[in-house]
């Protein structure tokens, strides 16, 4: 047995990938609409193990890469393989668990729904996709598993088809990742173009091609390729577009909130764990292929983001939205480590992330599950995702508020939890690189550190407002009954509440360098080992600003002292608003596409097809005269001829009577004639 | 008798037989016609499966194509103007043999779609299999008097499909049709007699219409109309640009290009499914395969001094297809205008003469023949039912009729190039062609690519937003409850046709190789011959 996983453990990750897709296609090709959930949870379990056991072999070791011939054009093979290194394996197994933590879950959360065996299949396509994306060796395998995680989120998010909010989000969100992905695209011609290869390691490891590949007077030289400067820059800048939609940083983000239509499980895995984290890991794949515009843009990209999501997310009132933009800045935080070259954090960063807002979202699930179910009871007519409408949910799902209230420390970054590491090492790296740097450079820690501001008074906000207090609808209907959630969503969120502490991240609960992903997933370049006082200064002033701020949101929303009232303020209006990136959106491109559709069909119409009917039209009356001209004048000619000669005709019958006396008199004349004319012309 | 002659002819056999058989019998003739086709797809399969694309390379050698025939045909002594020596000559290359398997499949579906014309299916029947026929024959023809001869047949059973068993327009739409292929082959036509009067066939000494006697240099009489190096000139241009851009236009109205478009929307909204089926999964690509073995093949020289100008007009049907596509509101305008679009990276694809490009658009082609058969057939489908196309009239179908709207977004999304099916593979390489282009040949321009990439977005935008409009959400019906109960969903038969459509998108998309094992060669030759100039 030992062997034969040492021998085949390519083969291996294979299995765990294609289980899930065999999910999908045992439920949908059989069109039986009765199984479902055991054979879901049966494949991403099997995964899972797999995963695990690739997880223990692979991690430090050498890495395995295998593939085989996929297609030949011209003189290139394209291979289809896999590439297990401590990146691939160590998202193999964040996805795969996250996975099977909230398969279990949805038995739960989804029970009821009449296209159940639908949900359990498109959650096998995306289990399928994204497991494949992390493992694939070369960019046109990732490409295309790029697009179909896409895919599979634009059927979970439209799961709900029949509601039109939800159809109308999940065809958004696939049309602003195909704009990304034409930036992938792009990228992808310009390094198949220079290095003739798509291959992961050949182009972007130590010694790969993208490293040796040198910029000289202008030009960008591999071998006896080359190409202007300029489109190294561009390719950088062509990927990161592409990462930006699927992570959903400015300006391709306005797709993930609307993207909360899914259910909530969909969310939590899709929309908060791994997707949208796909981005991050692209840029992590690729890492080597940046200069250092393009760092620098990713670093002001994320830094703005994160802000700017984490002012939105302050103002927000329906908690799913709430969550969604923290994803949103808290994937600027990623973006920013990738920026300032602090590579490992941000791997760091995704993996620590991917379970504390996994569990935020399941969390709220479970909240919104009991609201839901309270709203189908008492008849009324509620928002059952709006948090004004919650209150003193402590005391009825305690499960449910100590895990929630776990995740949200981790996401503040409080000590002892995982998220303090890891943002740590972003905050403090991000300080470090900035040292001597422009004045721009400088504000982009700055953002930083005050993003983690706002982070906390907004999750705190969102906890408060939910947990304590006293449970508002409570006065409109006595019945009502609330309950924690059921055991199968309980286990999931306990679960994933460990992982939000330190323990399993970290063995010293303060120094991130200590952190086993921190240490082991290295980039090319060293990890930054100088000691600075930032590590000092960063973690205190960091603690110090999140207790306060959480205990103003406790005294607002806590303890329900009256708070300012901030809704007539037109900053907040600009927040709520989101920025009015979606109307900015609406107005400037979806009608202006549509205006210039109406346009070019109106010129292709009346224009284009005119031309050609005005065309035959001067065909028709063209033929229309020469026939006129045929019928009058040829045909007239030939007519006046045959009717002239029947004139001629006509009159020479006439002298044809049959009477003697007529010819007589005729012969008689005729020779008197003749004599007549002898008599007076003799010379003829 | 040989293969291919068998495989042109025998859907000739089927229709002469359909001729004969009494009109008691009409129920029979869709199963005459089935039959014939069915033995098609049989030989097609065995050609294809024999097919050794790295053997038979084809373009200007014959020895490198496979199932040569090569019988002389019309033989006169002209006295002073010298002896006209015409061949019956067929043989496949890698260029030529996918589109015979495609072929068939296609007039299968055709076939299988056919089940609901009611009227006239004598004349029917019998029409299709002349246009059967004479399809097989444009792709196996080498000699170009023989492929003028196939390629002018196909007008005439068109011409009547559409005429007799079309929509409300059909006549306007018929003749427009016609004219725009007319006006095309017409000014061909003299570009074949000029090309006869300038090549010499070297073993005989005679002209001859032979094609690929045609591409070699060598052959060309000196100083003759298109000797390569006599550089005559017509109209004040070089008589070879002029001879390349005649031919083009003919088989660009085909493709079609923009502007010479106006005649396809018309032409597949008017006609019957079947052969709107026919039209966009064939004829479309006699457009493209007639670019290739033609005008790239015989004029290399012109084909490269008008790369950038092709490249462009590719890259303008591209988004113009598109942006119409998105303005439209008849389903089936809106399929028509796509397939401008999608023909639009054939046309880039070969303009980059790379490996990548044309190996892009070879299989654009083929794919998009089976998923546009595919998009008309579940037009089709809803249109039989209700006799509207219009998608205002229809809201929240998927919970009417949900095989019909899988096999709708199955349909939907290969063509908006879903990774897994093969206009995926197919557009993605015409666009890496086209971007290597300037690398590799220094004929286009890297920004076209790009350019050409935003088609994706817009293919995606015009197809979700058509599925949101159509199929999602609360079911709403122009008709109301007679339409509810009118629409059911899909039967066998269509389920059939259906699956067979998406197993073929898939498996091209999968193992692309399948496509570019047999093509490889011959795509390498004729960028050899390209560049040899």
């Amino acid at each position: 047995m030992e062997t034969f996983i040492q021998g085949n453990l390519s083969l291996l990750a294979v299995v765990a990938a294609l289980l899930p897709l065999l999910t999908f296609l045992g439920i949908l090709i059989p069109s039986k609409s009765s199984r479902g959930a055991s054979l879901a949870i049966f494949n991403i379990a099997v995964s899972f193990l797999i995963s695990a056991i690739l997880f223990f072999k692979i991690w430090n070791a050498e890495p395995i890469q295998h593939e085989i011939n996929w297609f030949t054009i011209g003189q290139t093979t394209f291979k289809a393989g896999i590439l297990l290194n401590n990146l691939s394996v160590l998202m193999l197994l964040l996805v795969s668990a996250i996975a099977l933590l909230v398969h279990i879950y949805s038995i739960k959360y989804m029970e009821g729904d009449a296209f159940l065996y639908r949900y359990w299949a498109y959650l096998g396509l995306f289990c399928f996709s994204m497991l494949s994306l992390v493992i694939t060796d070369n960019l046109l395998l990732l490409y295309m598993f790029w697009e179909l995680v896409g895919f599979s989120s634009y059927l979970l998010i439209g799961f709900w088809f029949t509601k039109e909010s939800a159809a109308l989000a999940a065809k958004k969100a696939f049309i602003m990742n195909r704009l990304g992905d034409l930036g992938f695209l792009t990228g992808i011609m310009i390094v198949f173009t220079q290095f003739k290869t798509l291959n992961i390691s050949e182009l972007f490891n130590e010694g790969g091609l993208v490293l040796s590949a040198v910029i000289q007077n202008g030009l960008w030289l591999n071998g006896t390729n080359q190409m202007p400067s300029i489109w190294l820059t561009i390719a950088g800048l062509a990927f990161f577009f592409g990462a930006i939609a699927k992570s959903a940083q400015f300006p391709l983000h306005t797709w993930l909130p609307d993207a909360m239509e899914g259910p909530t499980s969909v969310s939590s895995l899709i929309h908060a764990a791994t997707m949208v984290a796909a981005g991050v890991f692209l840029l992590g794949r690729i890492y080597p292929l940046f200069d250092a515009t393009v760092l620098m843009v990713i670093a002001s990209i994320g830094a703005f983001t994160a802000l700017m999501a984490a002012t939105i997310a302050l103002t927000q009132n329906d908690i799913k939205r709430i969550l969604a933009f923290s994803t949103i800045s808290q994937l600027g935080f990623m973006m920013i480590a990738m920026g300032v070259g602090a590579y490992s954090a941000s791997i760091f960063h995704l993996a620590t992330h991917a379970f504390f807002k996994c569990l935020l979202f399941l969390a709220a699930g479970s909240v919104i599950h009991e609201m839901a179910h309270v709203k189908a009871k008492s008849g009324l007519d509620f928002d059952h995702q709006d948090i004004q409408n919650m209150g003193g949910l402590r005391k009825i799902m305690p499960v449910t508020f100590i895990t929630m209230a776990l995740a949200s420390l981790a996401l503040s970054g409080i000590p002892f939890t995982s998220g303090f590491l890891s943002k740590d090492a972003i905050l403090i790296q991000a300080f470090e690189w900035s040292d001597g740097q422009s004045i721009w450079a400088k504000l982009i820690p700055y953002a930083a550190f005050l993003t983690s501001g706002l982070t906390s008074f907004y999750i705190a906000r969102l906890l408060f407002k939910v947990f304590f207090g006293s449970f508002r609808l409570q006065n409109l209907s006595k019945n009502i009954q609330l309950h924690e959630a059921p055991n199968a969503m309980k286990y999931v969120l306990m679960v994933l509440a460990v992982f939000c502490l330190f323990i399993p991240f970290s063995q010293n609960p303060f120094d991130y360098n200590s952190a086993w992903i921190f240490k082991e997933i290295t980039g090319l370049e060293p990890a930054h080992e100088v000691q600075s006082n930032y590590h000092l200064f960063i973690p205190v002033t960091v603690s110090i600003l999140t207790f306060v701020l959480i205990y103003l949101a406790y005294t607002w929303y806590g303890k329900r002292l009256a708070g300012p009232d901030f809704s007539k303020n037109p900053l907040f209006r600009f927040a709520q608003k989101q920025w009015y990136f979606n109307e900015l959106y609406t107005r400037l491109f979806v009608n202006g596409t549509t205006g210039l559709s109406a346009i070019s069909f109106k010129f292709d119409r009346l224009v284009v097809d005119g031309l050609v009917n005005l065309l035959g039209k001067i065909g028709v009356l063209f033929a229309a005269t020469s026939g006129w001209f045929d019928s009058y004048v040829i045909d007239g000619l030939v007519n006046g001829i045959a009717s002239f000669a029947k004139t001629i005709g006509n009159f020479a019958r006439h002298l044809q009577t049959g009477r003697l006396q007529h010819y007589l008199l005729t012969m008689v004349l005729v020779v008197l004639t003749f004599f007549v004319i002898k008599l007076f012309f003799p010379g003829i | 008798m040989s293969l291919l002659s068998l495989l042109i002819f025998l859907p000739l056999v089927a229709g002469l037989l359909i001729l004969i058989l009494p009109s008691a019998w009409q129920q029979r003739y869709k199963y005459i016609s089935l039959a014939a086709v069915g033995i098609q797809i049989i030989i097609a399969a065995f050609i294809y499966l024999n097919f050794d694309g790295n053997t038979f390379s084809g373009i200007d050698v014959q020895a490198k194509y496979q199932l040569v025939e090569r019988v002389p045909w019309i033989n006169l002594n002209l006295g002073r103007l010298g002896y006209l020596q015409i061949d019956y000559f067929l043989g496949i290359d890698g260029l030529s043999m996918p589109f015979l398997v495609l072929t068939s499949i296609v007039m299968l579906i055709a076939v299988i779609s056919s089940w609901e014309i009611k009227t006239n299916l004598k004349g029917y029947f019998a029409l299709l299999m002349l246009l059967n026929t004479a399809v097989l024959g444009v792709f196996c023809a080498l000699d170009f008097f023989l492929f003028y001869i196939f390629y002018e047949l196909m007008l005439l059973p068109l011409y009547f499909l559409i005429g007799m068993w079309g929509g409300v327009r059909r006549e306007y739409a018929a003749i427009k049709f016609f004219l725009y292929t007319l006006f095309g082959s017409v000014f061909m036509l003299l570009v074949i007699i000029g090309l006869y009067f300038s090549v010499t066939d070297p073993v005989t000494g005679n002209h001859t219409f032979n094609m690929l006697y045609m591409m070699n240099p060598a052959n060309y009489v000196q100083g003759s109309l298109f000797s390569t190096i006599a550089n005559q000139q017509l109209f004040g241009m070089s008589a070879r640009l002029v001879g390349f851009i005649v031919l083009f236009i003919a088989f660009a109205i085909k493709v079609p290009i923009i502007p010479l478009h106006t005649w396809l929307p018309d032409a597949h909204v008017e006609a019957p499914t079947p052969v709107s089926i026919i039209l966009a999964g064939i004829l479309l690509k006699i457009g493209g395969y007639g670019t290739l073995r033609i005008c790239v093949s015989i004029f290399p020289d012109a084909a490269v001094q008008s790369a950038w100008w092709l490249g462009l007009i590719g890259v303008v049907s591209i988004i113009y297809g598109a942006l119409n596509a998105l303005a439209q509101k008849d389903l089936k305008r809106l399929i028509a205008y796509s397939s401008v679009s999608h023909m639009g990276f054939v046309l880039l694809g070969i303009a980059s003469v790379t490996a990548e490009g044309i190996s892009g658009a070879m299989l654009q082609m083929i794919s998009h023949g089976f998923l546009s058969t595919m998009l008309f057939f579940l037009v089709g489908v809803i249109y039989n039912r209700v006799h509207s196309r219009e998608i205002h009239d229809f809201r929240g179908l998927a919970l009417l009729m949900p095989k019909y709207t899988a096999f709708v977004m199955i349909a939907f999304f290969a063509s908006l190039g879903l990774p897994g099916f093969s206009a995926f593979i197919a557009e993605a390489f015409s666009l890496i062609g086209a971007f290597t282009s300037e690398s590799v040949n220094g004929l286009l321009p890297r920004w076209m690519a790009i350019a050409g990439s935003v088609g994706i977005l817009l293919g995606a935008a015009y197809l979700l937003w058509t599925l949101q409009r159509m199929f999602f959400g609360e079911t709403r019906l122009m008709g109301g409850e007679d339409w509810r109960l009118k629409l059911t969903d899909i039967n066998g038969r269509e389920a059939f046709a259906l699956a067979s459509l998406t197993v073929f998108a898939l498996l091209l998309g999968i193992f692309p190789s399948l496509a570019f094992g047999k093509m490889n060669a011959s795509v390498l030759e004729l960028i050899r011959l390209v560049n040899l100039k």
